[in-house]
């Protein structure tokens, strides 16, 4: 199916951080204003008030150290979740099935953390792990997906987030398989056991201080490590010659499939140890639980893209992301519901990543100075165009390959077949 | 220059300029064409001439400058306003929608109600009128190049246009193809008094089919006459700037033609190559061997048991015309393409055509025909495209040396004369010879055994094109094996040690240069192997 | 009950369920062959079922309620068309954010506002109703249902025979040779999106003013992702499109009335069933032949 490859390459594309400077930069802070702008006329028009409103997500997610504590639980598997979406975007396999395989990752983690009896700590990696290859291997499957039937990864790595939910329903609702236990009389929910106590992820800290969760440190150290990996070693070229061009990649002797289905496999395992996460660590009940997901899947995503597929970048974006969460918890109190920072967020994405795109194409658009029409960017050579030291004849069709014919053959490269 | 002016021009540029940032595509460009004839429009690659047909059609505004259309100055800004002025255009490429029939494809682009009925009768009546027998209702990706190019000129000639712009229509076809074309190109203009712009590289089509010709130089035309009063080395003088002498250059640019088979021309054509080295006796396995290699689409050979040698140190061209089954055999020696049957050692040894990379370990280098589709990364920088096949050079225990690769990136970029600020430039912002000399500078540094040239010399300028010739050589002298995969048959003819002619996917003959006249490789390439 | 019972009752309610999904999918249809693989059909079905209610309780007319979420619905599309066809942003981006910010929208609109219920008028077919099975069925729907009967063949000839189909499908496969054909490809895109967004509206307000009259949070819950996923399991062909709709409307009409006739089924797997067999269509039937082969690649002439 066509389009995977190129959706991932456009987004690497246009969200390459640094292709504007400065007025990328001056353009975020705008539209950014215009975000907030519009939020807080949202609240006010619904009779809330907007300075309440902020104050109460500033206090709920950064004015003190508890506020802080459950900001930061957040931020731990919305980091994992952004990291793996970066490794998979700057692939050209770009892979938005986050949330079922942050489900899925639960799943697995809940599945061995109560079935089996391990002593210590042993248990809680044996859990994490587990949610890393349960999850890996489910976004895996759209990889071969791919490889095999042509399938589109975009298209299939969303279906498989509505089965992973219905999965979890299943498993909990399914007293063979994770369905709690009936103490007494009472009613069964749909949902598993707690988890033990040696299969949770260790806080540091004490309340009222600042908590930091060992999940926390797990999501930095695998978001440096990423980073590190993806600018300094062969993987991480590969990849991104992967990305950039698939067609040359494989010439050069990458094994497309097997890269492009890896990073895939990764992002889906990181998602996994995020769900992972969720069950171990205090931001839930320690149980499976059909919406222990939390749309922490989306919301990832959603990270990954404000930091233009940045592992670094995702740090801050998802601390960010993280204090709107604890602090929306905050603002049920001022009479404005939680749920607007939902809206908030999802406006934000759209003010970080419009920016670059718009300023790229009006400057691709400018140099033609006449009067090209709103409707069509007139022709203009382009950074994809063929370089103007070529010969003012442009494009030739032997260089005329970066647009949809690229594509149409990539899909056959990937398939390892002639067109 | 302008002579019998009783006729008004069926249309007249005057100082037509267009600028692309600091780069003049076109120069102030004087033109005119009258109705009743065929008017050819010569230049190079990058001489302008797309754009200022660009300009013609309404995708491109110029800058300044006036367009007259039957005497009526005009401005054309949208591809609407063009064909309303009965400006119509045959694409080389990219112009018919292959899952759509021919009459979809036929009405496409016009306005109002859609009639099925109507509009096959109008495929059906033009097609008869001119020649061009097709079936409306089949679908387009089931047709012959040749049938395509009959779908493009029945859209185009049913709106009947007075200015018919042909942009080099016989790349993809074959000679009794072309022949055809032209005969049906000379009904249009001396039955129907219209005008054709007949768009060219190939000197012995513009001699031998046109009227008048311009020639566009730097975007701007250096020439202008009647076709008659003309020679084709006063032609190729106009367009290259200079005497053509080298016979490399004369090969660049077509000027030898197949269709007027002199004994002289091609006789001095084999001459220089006769000057050559003399091919060294294959002694052992070839160092590139393919053999019945084939390649199936739907049932449909692309390549068909082909078998072909080549020797360590000698060039040998493949030669053909354009969609014989160059692309996937250039494709397949990039192990872009697995073959159904068939296979290909490289210095004796079988190369495994599944695992990608295999060819380059086995030494294999490949200048691919499309260099950014398969040959660079655009958005990577000078230094990381010239490691992108051997990163185990710059890595250690998986982790990347910048230092070591720029270190490297600085030597082949004195060595292969690439013109950049740094090793960090990035691929895109380099012309395009400078992008093909990375291409050669990272397949020649890996030390091959044979280096496959695919159209090498396509869409670069005159000193890039020498430059090219001059390495392919001297790769040849130092032993490489040298395939070299082109469609213009004085470059084959130029460089190569022995011809192979390409048709239909298979190899239908092999000749040393010296015995190939133009006459047995046209007859090769017609498909007549005797 | 009988058996007969029993089944006219599983079908009325499989159509009543298959109702929003096939005028929705009318419009992703035409989206896709047009080259945009949309998946804001969520942000347009939720959107426009929010606002059929919202319009419907201010004007106490249904039908009103129905022609604004059908204006919702565009205006979702709108912004989607302007953001990823004009400006050139990614499409799977703009979707995900527009999904994300409907749902989040309306969530919260919903949280500070209260309306009055509101449905479309029956139409009931005296003595035809009374047919067994089929009577009830066909003759007593409410009367958006006999819309999407003119829709669907309207959609067929807009994209088949119709000038503008014509270039759709061209531009949905092609947008280069579209282009050079004098096709403006990212306006046809556009307007095919707001084809789309017009019938995902209808779709959603049904399910708002049509079957439910009310409106709750998250009302759609994945309907537009069904939507795509009928689509795909059609292979790009509307007849197997709509059929792709009636066989995941029964699923869910299966999922609610089995139990209640005490057969026993898993319900998580009729939920998942739909995304199944999508996913089973794509990997086993020969679709190819019909996908648009631009699909999901953007246009922009610069970059050609």
């Amino acid at each position: 199916m066509a389009g995977t490859d190129a959706a991932g390459r456009r987004l690497l594309n246009r969200l390459n951080p640094g292709v504007g400077g400065w007025q990328v930069g001056a353009a975020t802070v705008v539209t950014v204003s215009i975000c907030l702008g519009l939020s807080a006329l949202l609240i006010a028009a619904t009779g809330g008030s907007p300075i309440a409103a902020a104050k109460a997500l500033y206090q709920g997610g950064m004015a003190s150290q508890s506020a802080w504590t459950s900001s930061l639980l957040y931020v731990a598997p919305l980091l994992l979740v952004a990291v793996g979406a970066c490794v998979s975007a700057r692939s050209g396999f770009f892979n938005i099935g986050q949330e079922g395989q942050v489900l899925i990752g639960a799943l697995a983690g809940a599945f061995v953390g109560l079935r089996l009896a391990l002593p210590g700590p042993l248990l809680l990696v044996v859990v994490l792990l587990a949610a890393l290859l349960a999850s890996g291997a489910w976004a895996g499957l759209s990889a071969l997906m791919y490889r095999f039937r042509g399938v589109n990864v975009v298209v299939s790595t969303l279906l498989m987030t509505f089965l992973a939910q219905q999965l979890v329903a299943f498993a909990v609702n399914t007293p063979w398989l994770l369905q709690e236990s009936r103490l007494g009389t009472g009613v069964v929910s749909p949902q598993s056991n707690p988890l033990p106590e040696n299969a949770r992820l260790v806080s540091f800290g004490q309340f009222p201080n600042l908590q930091v969760n060992t999940g926390l440190i797990l999501a930095l150290v695998v978001a440096v490590a990423l980073a590190l990996a993806l600018a300094r070693t062969r993987w991480g070229f590969r990849l991104k010659m992967l990305g950039l061009n698939p067609v040359t990649a494989r010439h050069a002797g990458v094994k497309v499939g097997l890269l492009g289905g890896l990073a895939l496999a990764t992002s889906g395992a990181l998602a996994g140890l995020a769900g992972a996460l969720l069950l171990t660590s205090p931001v839930g009940t320690n149980r499976l639980q059909p919406g222990m997901s939390l749309n922490i899947g989306w919301d990832g995503l959603l990270v990954a893209l404000v930091a233009r597929n940045n592992p670094l970048l995702s740090i801050p974006v998802a601390v960010l992301f993280g204090v709107l969460r604890a602090g929306g918890g905050f603002l049920a109190a001022t009479g404005v519901p939680s749920i607007l920072v939902d809206v908030v967020k999802a406006l934000l994405v759209l003010a970080f990543v419009a920016p670059p795109v718009v300023i790229g194409m009006l400057r691709r658009r400018r140099p033609s100075g006449s009067s090209g029409t709103p409707t069509t960017p007139t022709a203009t050579p382009t950074p994809t165009g063929p370089a103007p030291r070529d010969g003012a004849d442009a494009q030739v069709p032997a260089t005329d390959a970066t647009g949809g014919p690229t594509t149409a053959s990539t899909r056959n490269v990937m398939e390892g077949r002639p067109a | 220059m302008d002579v019998d002016d009783q006729v008004t021009p069926a249309l007249t540029l005057r100082g037509v300029s267009k600028r692309y940032g600091p780069v003049v595509a076109c120069d102030a460009v004087d033109l005119t064409v009258r109705p009743g004839e065929i008017h050819g429009l010569l230049g190079e690659n990058g001489a302008g001439k797309s754009t200022l047909m660009k300009i013609l059609l309404g995708l491109v505004q110029r800058d300044t400058g006036t367009i007259d259309r039957d005497g009526r100055s005009v401005e054309i800004e949208t591809p609407q306003v063009a064909a309303d002025l009965g400006l119509g255009m045959v694409h080389q490429h990219f112009s018919l929608i292959e899952p759509l029939t021919v009459w979809e494809n036929v009405i496409l682009g016009d306005t109002g109600r859609v009639d099925r009925a109507a509009a096959c009768a109008q495929v059906e009546e033009v097609g008869r009128r001119y020649g061009l027998p097709i079936d409306p209702l089949a679908r387009v990706d089931r047709l012959s190049a040749g049938e395509r190019q009959r779908v493009e000129l029945i859209k185009c000639l049913r709106r009947d246009p007075s200015v018919l712009i042909l942009d080099e229509p016989t790349s993809v076809l074959t000679q009794a193809e072309s022949a055809e074309l032209f005969g049906v190109l000379r009904r249009v203009v001396q039955a129907e008094n219209r005008a054709v712009i007949l768009i060219s590289h190939k000197l012995a089509e513009i001699i031998s089919a046109t009227d008048r010709v311009t020639v566009l130089r730097r975007g701007a035309v250096v020439f202008q006459g009647e076709t008659s009063e003309t020679t084709p080395q006063l032609l190729a003088r106009q367009m290259v700037g200079r005497e053509v002498s080298l016979q490399n250059e004369s090969a660049a640019l077509g000027l030898l033609p197949v269709e007027a088979p002199t004994g002289g021309h091609s006789d001095e054509t084999a001459a220089p190559a006769a000057a050559s080295p003399p091919t060294p006796a294959p002694a052992g396995p070839p160092a590139l061997r393919l053999h019945e290699v084939s390649v199936l689409v739907g049932g449909l050979p692309l390549l068909d048991r082909l078998d072909l040698e080549v020797a360590a140190g000698e060039i040998v061209g493949l030669y053909g015309v354009e969609g014989n089954g160059q692309a996937t055999l250039g494709d397949l020696l990039s192990g872009l393409v697995v073959p159904d049957t068939g296979t290909v050692e490289v210095a004796g040894r079988p190369v495994d055509l599944n695992r990608p990379g295999s060819m380059h370990e086995a030494g294999l280098g490949v200048v691919p025909e499309d260099r950014h589709r398969s040959g660079v990364v655009l958005d990577m920088t000078i230094a990381e495209n010239l490691v992108i096949k051997s990163l185990d050079g710059v890595c250690t225990r998986g982790v990347l040396s910048r230092r070591r690769m720029n270190r490297f990136a600085r030597e082949k970029m004195t060595e292969f004369n690439i013109v950049a600020p740094s090793p960090d430039t990035p691929v895109r912002s380099l012309s395009g010879g400078n992008q093909q000399r990375v291409v050669l500078a990272r397949e020649l540094s890996a030390g091959p055994k044979a280096l496959v040239a695919a159209q090498p010399t396509h869409g670069l300028d005159v000193g890039a094109i020498e430059d090219m010739y001059l390495r392919l050589r001297r790769a040849a002298a130092e032993g490489v094996a040298v395939l070299l995969i082109s469609t213009e048959l004085e470059e084959v003819m130029a460089l190569a040690d022995r011809i192979a002619v390409i048709s239909s996917g298979k190899v239908v003959g092999v000749l040393p240069t010296a015995e190939a006249t133009a006459e047995r490789l046209g007859m090769l390439v017609g498909g007549v192997s005797h | 009950m009988s058996a007969a019972d029993n089944i006219a009752t599983i079908l009325s309610s499989g159509a009543r369920l298959t109702v929003p999904l096939a005028f929705a999918a009318c419009g992703e249809y035409v989206a896709q062959r047009a080259g945009t693989l949309n998946i804001s059909v969520e942000a347009m079905m939720l959107g426009a079922a929010f606002g059929s209610i919202a319009v419907a309780s201010a004007t106490g007319s249904a039908t009103i309620g129905l022609v604004a979420g059908a204006f919702v619905g565009m205006s979702v599309a709108f912004v989607h068309a302007n953001l990823s066809h004009r400006a050139q942003i990614n499409t799977f981006v703009v979707g995900l954010v527009l999904n994300a910010l409907v749902l989040g929208l309306t969530s919260y609109l919903i949280t500070v506002s209260s309306f009055t219920g509101h449905q479309v008028w029956q139409v009931d077919v005296p003595v035809l109703r009374d047919i067994p099975v089929i009577g009830p069925l066909l003759f007593t729907q409410r009367w958006p249902v006999y819309l999407l009967l003119a829709v669907i063949p309207l959609t067929w000839w807009l994209v088949e025979r119709s000038r503008w189909g014509l270039e759709l499908r061209a531009v949905g496969e092609n947008p280069q040779s579209a282009d050079v054909s004098g096709i403006q490809v990212n306006r046809r895109r556009r307007q095919a999106l707001l084809w789309a967004g017009l019938l995902a509206g209808l779709g959603g307000a049904y399910l708002a003013v049509g079957e439910v009259g009310s409106f709750n949070q998250n009302m759609t819950a994945g309907r537009g992702y069904l939507v795509i996923a009928a689509v795909i399991f059609g292979a790009w062909r509307l007849r197997r499109t709509l059929i792709g709709c009636v066989v995941f409307g029964l699923a869910d009409a299966s999922r609610l009335a089995l139990p209640a006739l005490g057969i026993t089924v898993n319900s998580q797997l009729l939920i998942a069933a739909p995304y199944v067999l999508a996913l089973l269509a794509m990997l086993f039937f020969a679709t190819k032949d019909h996908e648009p082969r631009a699909l999901a690649q953007p246009f922009n002439r610069g970059t050609v």
